[in-house]
């Protein structure tokens, strides 16, 4: 890497009530509006309240990134007893910094100070004392940290001020007064540190243009809806996607919307389906136990070809597996649950910027292509931050022309005519002459309950048919290649977040001399089978990784193209390792070498 | 299965880290902690004037990369001074109140830089060399080219004299009786040494007392030195070179016999139970002289960690060095000290 | 009880009245999959008069119903229709009317789609007073499957699940209604086709939940039970002096009511601010 490349990443472990998200947070905006590229993620107590412990970690680059580094330059530690077993997760010649006087003796080994591996450098400074002086309290510990971790890598002091004021804005001016005089109190210290670690943070690239936030995967979900014009939001809570619906509360009122929290999954569903009947612009999220409640409403909004977006942020499974953990094995469920043939559009965001966008186009495709829309996320996505560039897409919002109800003087209107795109006219309550009966019945084109063979079989097809086309939508990524073009040794074939640590992989990869290249896939369903197969062509040895234990979308994918392809498959409740996949591209291209020698 | 004995060894230097290594030999399920009050692993002093030679980062002073104490368990604790040692109980309190229980203890905090009563006002306006980070602020305050006045001139600072000079720099030595230390070089001797200076290329001052040191007018050097002779000298970095002192202020409640260093015998047993000593800090009992001896210089600092270690075991081993601490001016003229032998 | 001796009716005198009324406007042309002598007729006809009578526009009104016979309905009435799922007639509704305040939303459905499967979705209609009628066609068993015991079959009924007897107590459900806060409770009967759509009508006038139960007996699968012959004797309406915004009163009354002395009438009935009022506060709040 150049010297002037900055990638430094930041671990802030403490207790819950130390402060340590806090801390995080400001670390992120700040370094963020200073102009880098930021992608954050922060692990939770697996309990609600108490004692448990914290991690807010934050990788700063200059270049694009895709993924958390397995491997922290610094970690801060607020409360060592939670901070010694990650230690080891400080790279050789990285720093660990801590509170160098507690209040009380401490038996052997109770002082990370003893923990701090030979490779890495400590700086302990008396935090305690320096929150108190500063703020008559220890409440400010973690500022003073951060205050210390700026000045020992000398960033810029008012992008922390700023940050601060902007978290504490409706808060009496003496609450951010007081945290900047901590904050300031720990960047004196450091400033004066000398630094013998080997972490250099280097100047920021040049601004990054527009309008750059740092959002969550979940909060950019809200943004896209908000933007792409939901009108009602229907949710139940439930781990990892309930900030959308929080968010949503607030935010879709403001807008003049509605959203109801109904009594379970299945409520929140048919509310979404029903709205959409009546033309509206609906919405649920949910993980995956609630989106298995919500498999027969679903398979109702497929037959009566209702418009609906539904998000399921994956977690652990199955059944309640594990509600703070994350994974990819829902796959299967949004693709193929429900009952019968229930074909549907499941879109699967990579980062942050993709769930904004996903979202945004979720709506508009639900109604072109009359069908419940599905956006598939993960915990890790859904929590994870990352600095974006909004730029206004004036794509979003599209108001998809419905086709006027032709009204045949004497005959009802043909809600499903069978028509060469697969699209029939769609007339929505309150409109005259378009009068039908919605039904999760096989029906004929009037929405009359039929059983006939030959009405099954078309009803079927256009149902089948009408989806072909998402696979042109205009102004949606639905897969893209990146890497070297043409034949490669190894084609890395990833989807949700596991792309991120792919592409990662792949660069190192190239670094290396192996021709590689890597597919993101967006669109599940339809699967761009063209687009698969070309890069497949291309590939000596195809990869496919992901956090499930089979190999969902490796199964989507040999299963409609019937070719060989290997898989990484884990299920740690953690994203995967990019040297995970590294190993395999080496092993897998090393193979290849052998093979053809 | 007994409770593998935890031997602690205070201090992170040549004597410190070649007592760990015989140890960790000796007693492979043994526990090995090495406490040190600065930052960074082992690396050689002696190797300190390479940053005139090339050497721009402290990683490449290391003597044992961080693997070695990972691979032979060996527990460095940096920044963590020791503020107590109780040797009833066996325990060590650390700066920040955590306490650890040593089996056995090795004493091994080297020394200080000694400065002159009448020098410690002028401290500010010196630089010393005797770590990485003196070193790098040192080199930052010298100018290409640039004159360093050598207070006293001990064999370090002599050895530092040499790179210096052959990096293009000029160095003078303002002798006192301590110049060459820890050699002793009688009266007589010493115009033939001086002039051996001379021929390394150093300025010799021998002009008697100090009077004053202060910052240099606008456009002069940074450092301005007048005798009470009245003479004056111009240079940009005056560092003071003499000798060391024993690192001894936490032993108080130690129990353990002190003069200047810690007293030890020929095993390098202090008189304290469990508690050895090593390197600069200790003095060893020499039956020759009748009297508390210290031995200084790369060998017998790593001999005397060594020795220490193997009797800490159980071991039964006599201190003997055959270094003879002798200066001398060779065939060439060359002045030659065993200090400046570190391999 | 006995209705007076009145007039001879001819037919097409009935039938001249019925056409120019026109209520067949909302019937469609589909013929009703029930068996002759359903209750369900009654019940269509008093919907189609109740619509005709508030002037409801076909286009804004949406029929919606869950699973069963009384499922059906929206295919034979020329209103928008959704049939939904098993139970979740109410939820959809929900969302159609929070999507469309203009809509009026005809819930129906039968005691099996409504109290069994159904039956967590209903309290949280009723306490958020969604502004919908919803009528609850109770024949006391599952008709369109052919013949099993529900909710608000009685003990001791047998059918093909419980061949040998039902321990199981009925639900009450008009009790259960007035518990959830339903702001418009009343009871009918098919056999009394003329109070049933008046009923109806007034179900439908109110604004807010109105829930209408409506006993209508299974001429195919309950011989022994909730026939016309038991009904017609052992109906009766609520008292002269009954106060239907008494809630109290309306819960003592329900919980003597049920199968064996069904009352008719409205039970309840209150004026507070709907689904779509309380939205709108909302959405005042926000934007303050």
């Amino acid at each position: 890497m150049a010297t002037h490349d900055t990638d430094v990443q930041i671990s802030i472990c403490g207790s819950a009530g130390d402060g340590t998200i806090a801390a995080g947070d400001l670390l992120k905006q700040a370094m963020a509006h200073a102009g880098y590229r930021v992608i954050a993620f922060n692990t939770y107590p697996a309990e609600i309240r108490g004692f448990g412990k914290c991690i807010a970690r934050t990788r700063i680059s200059t270049e694009q990134v895709y993924s958390m580094k397995p491997r922290s330059d610094v970690l801060i530690s607020l409360n060592d007893a939670h901070a010694i077993p990650h230690v080891g997760e400080v790279r050789d010649y990285g720093s660990v910094i801590y509170e160098s006087a507690p209040i009380t003796r401490l038996a052997e080994g109770q002082h990370i100070s003893g923990h701090v591996r030979p490779g890495q450098l400590p700086y302990g400074l008396p935090l305690r004392e320096l929150s108190e002086r500063a703020t008559g309290s220890n409440r400010s510990r973690n500022m003073v940290a951060l205050g210390f971790l700026a000045g020992l890598y000398a960033m810029p002091r008012e992008v922390f001020h700023a940050a601060i004021k902007a978290k504490f804005k409706t808060k009496p001016k003496a609450v951010s007064e007081a945290t900047i005089a901590a904050f300031e109190a720990g960047l004196e210290v450091g400033a004066q540190t000398h630094r013998f670690d080997l972490v250099e943070l280097g100047e920021p690239p040049e601004s990054l243009p527009g309008n750059v936030q740092i959002l969550s995967g979940n909060a950019a979900v809200a943004k896209g809806c908000i933007e792409g014009g939901l009108d009602n939001y229907f949710g139940y809570p439930i781990t990892p996607a309930t900030t959308i619906m929080e968010r949503l509360a607030h935010d879709l009122p403001v807008h003049g919307k509605r959203m109801l929290q109904t009594e379970d999954e299945i409520a929140a569903i048919s509310g979404a389906v029903g709205a959409g009947f009546a033309g509206a612009r609906a919405a649920t999220a949910t993980s995956g136990p609630g989106l298995a409640l919500m498999g027969e409403m679903l398979g109702l909004g497929v037959m009566a070809e209702v418009p609906c977006v539904i998000f399921v942020s994956q977690r652990g499974g199955p059944s309640t597996g594990l509600p703070t953990k994350t994974e990819q094995s829902d796959l299967n469920i949004a693709v193929h649950g429900g009952a019968g043939d229930a074909k549907r559009i499941v879109l699967a965001p990579t980062n942050v910027e993709g769930c904004w966008r996903c979202a945004g186009k979720a709506f508009e495709m639900a109604e072109a292509y009359q069908t419940p829309v599905i956006v598939l996320l993960d915990l890790y996505l859904s929590n994870r931050f990352e600095s974006v560039n909004f730029d206004p897409d004036e794509n979003f919002n599209l108001s998809i022309p419905r086709g006027k109800p032709k009204h045949r003087p004497g005959e009802s209107f043909r809600r499903y005519q069978v028509t060469d795109s697969g699209v029939s006219p769609r007339s929505v309550p309150g409109e005259a002459d378009g009068l039908h009966p919605a039904t999760g019945l096989e029906h004929d084109e009037f929405g009359h309950p039929s059983y006939e063979a030959d009405v099954h079989t078309a009803m079927s097809k256009k149902r089948h048919d009408k989806l072909n086309k998402a696979l042109k939508h205009p102004a949606i990524t639905i897969s893209k290649r990146f890497g070297d073009t043409g034949k490669v040794d190894v084609g890395i074939l990833a989807w949700g977040s596991t792309f991120g640590e792919g592409l990662e992989a792949m660069m190192l990869a190239r670094k290396e001399g192996i021709r590689c290249a890597a597919m993101k896939v967006v669109m599940l369903s339809p699967l761009p089978e063209a687009e698969i197969s070309a890069f497949m062509d291309d590939c000596d040895e195809v990869l496919v990784p992901e956090l499930n234990f089979e190999g969902q979308f490796a199964n989507l994918v040999s299963g409609t193209l019937g070719r060989p392809l290997h898989r990484l498959n884990e299920v740690t409740g953690h994203p995967m390792s990019v040297s995970a996949i590294l190993d395999q591209v080496r092993a897998l291209a090393a193979h290849n070498a052998r093979n053809a020698a | 299965m007994s409770t593998p004995l935890h031997y602690v060894i205070i201090g992170n230097g040549m004597a410190g880290n070649a007592a760990a290594a015989v140890l960790r030999e000796h007693d492979p399920e043994c526990r090995i902690t090495i406490i040190s009050a600065g930052a960074l692993l082992f690396y050689n002093r002696y190797d300190l004037p390479n940053v005139f030679r090339g050497t721009e980062s402290w990683v490449d002073l290391l003597v044992h990369p961080p693997e070695y104490y990972e691979r032979n368990r060996i527990t460095v604790r940096r920044k963590s001074p020791v503020i107590d040692v109780d040797s009833k109980r066996q325990v060590l309190v650390l700066a920040h109140r955590e306490e650890l229980h040593y089996d056995r203890l090795l004493l091994a905090t080297g020394g200080e830089p000694y400065l002159p009563e009448k020098l410690k006002d002028s401290r500010p306006l010196m630089h010393n060399f005797g770590t990485y980070r003196a070193a790098m602020t040192m080199r930052a305050a010298l100018p290409d080219g640039g004159r360093v006045a050598m207070l006293g001139g001990d064999v370090m600072g002599l050895d530092l004299a040499r790179a210096l000079i052959e990096t293009g720099h000029q160095v003078s030595v303002v002798t006192d009786e301590r110049t060459f230390w820890p050699h002793e070089v009688d009266d007589q001797e010493r115009p033939r040494y001086y002039e051996a200076l001379e021929r390394m290329g150093i300025e010799v001052r021998d002009q008697g007392e100090v009077d004053r040191i202060v910052e240099g007018a606008a456009g002069m050097p940074a450092r301005h030195i007048t005798f009470a002779c009245g003479e004056d000298l111009y240079a940009d970095v005056v560092m003071p070179f003499f000798g060391i002192a024993p690192n001894v202020d936490f032993m108080s409640n130690s129990g353990a016999d002190m003069e200047r260093g810690i007293l030890v015998d020929g095993h390098l047993k202090s008189s304290s139970e469990n508690i050895w000593a090593a390197g600069d800090v200790s003095q060893i009992w020499s039956p020759k002289s009748k009297s508390y001896r210290f031995y200084y210089g790369y060998r017998n600092v790593r001999r005397m960690g060594e020795t220490a270690a193997l009797n800490m075991c159980g071991e039964a081993v006599e201190f003997d060095t055959n270094d003879d601490d002798v200066i001398e001016i060779d065939e060439a003229g060359r002045i030659q000290s065993p200090f400046w032998e570190h391999d | 009880m006995q209705a007076e001796l009145k007039e001879p009716v001819y037919l097409e005198d009935k039938l001249k009245e019925v056409r120019s009324s026109g209520r067949l406007d909302y019937r469609s042309e589909v013929l009703p999959t029930w068996c002759p002598g359903c209750g369900y007729f009654s019940i269509a006809e008093g919907i189609a008069e109740a619509l005709t009578a508030l002037k409801i526009p076909q286009k804004d009104a949406v029929v919606v119903s869950g699973i069963g016979c009384a499922s059906r309905f929206p295919f034979f009435m020329e209103t928008y229709g959704f049939h939904t799922l098993h139970g979740r007639a109410l939820p959809v509704a929900t969302g159609i009317k929070l999507a469309n305040d203009d809509l009026h939303v005809l819930v129906v459905g039968g005691d099996g789609d409504c109290f069994a499967i159904g039956g967590g979705h209903i309290p949280h209609a009723a306490r958020r007073n969604v502004d919908l009628t919803y009528l609850l066609f109770d024949n006391g068993i599952y008709g369109l499957t052919k013949g099993q015991t529900s909710p608000t079959s009685s003990v001791g009924f047998t059918t093909k699940t419980t061949p040998f007897h039902n321990h199981d107590q009925p639900l009450n459900p008009l009790l259960m209604l007035l518990s959830y806060g339903a702001s418009w409770v009343g009871q009918a009967y098919a056999g009394r086709p003329h109070h049933l759509a008046e009923m109806i009508r007034q179900a439908m006038a109110h604004r807010g939940f109105s829930y209408l139960h409506i006993l209508s007996p299974c001429v195919t699968f309950d011989k022994t039970d909730l026939t016309y012959k038991n009904m017609d004797l052992l109906v009766r309406d609520l008292p002269e002096n009954y106060d239907p915004s008494d809630h109290r009163a309306a819960m003592q009354w329900a919980a003597k009511a049920g199968h064996e002395h069904p009352s008719l009438g409205l039970f309840f009935s209150e004026e507070h601010p709907t689904l779509s009022d309380n939205m709108n506060d909302i959405v005042a709040r926000a934007t303050a």
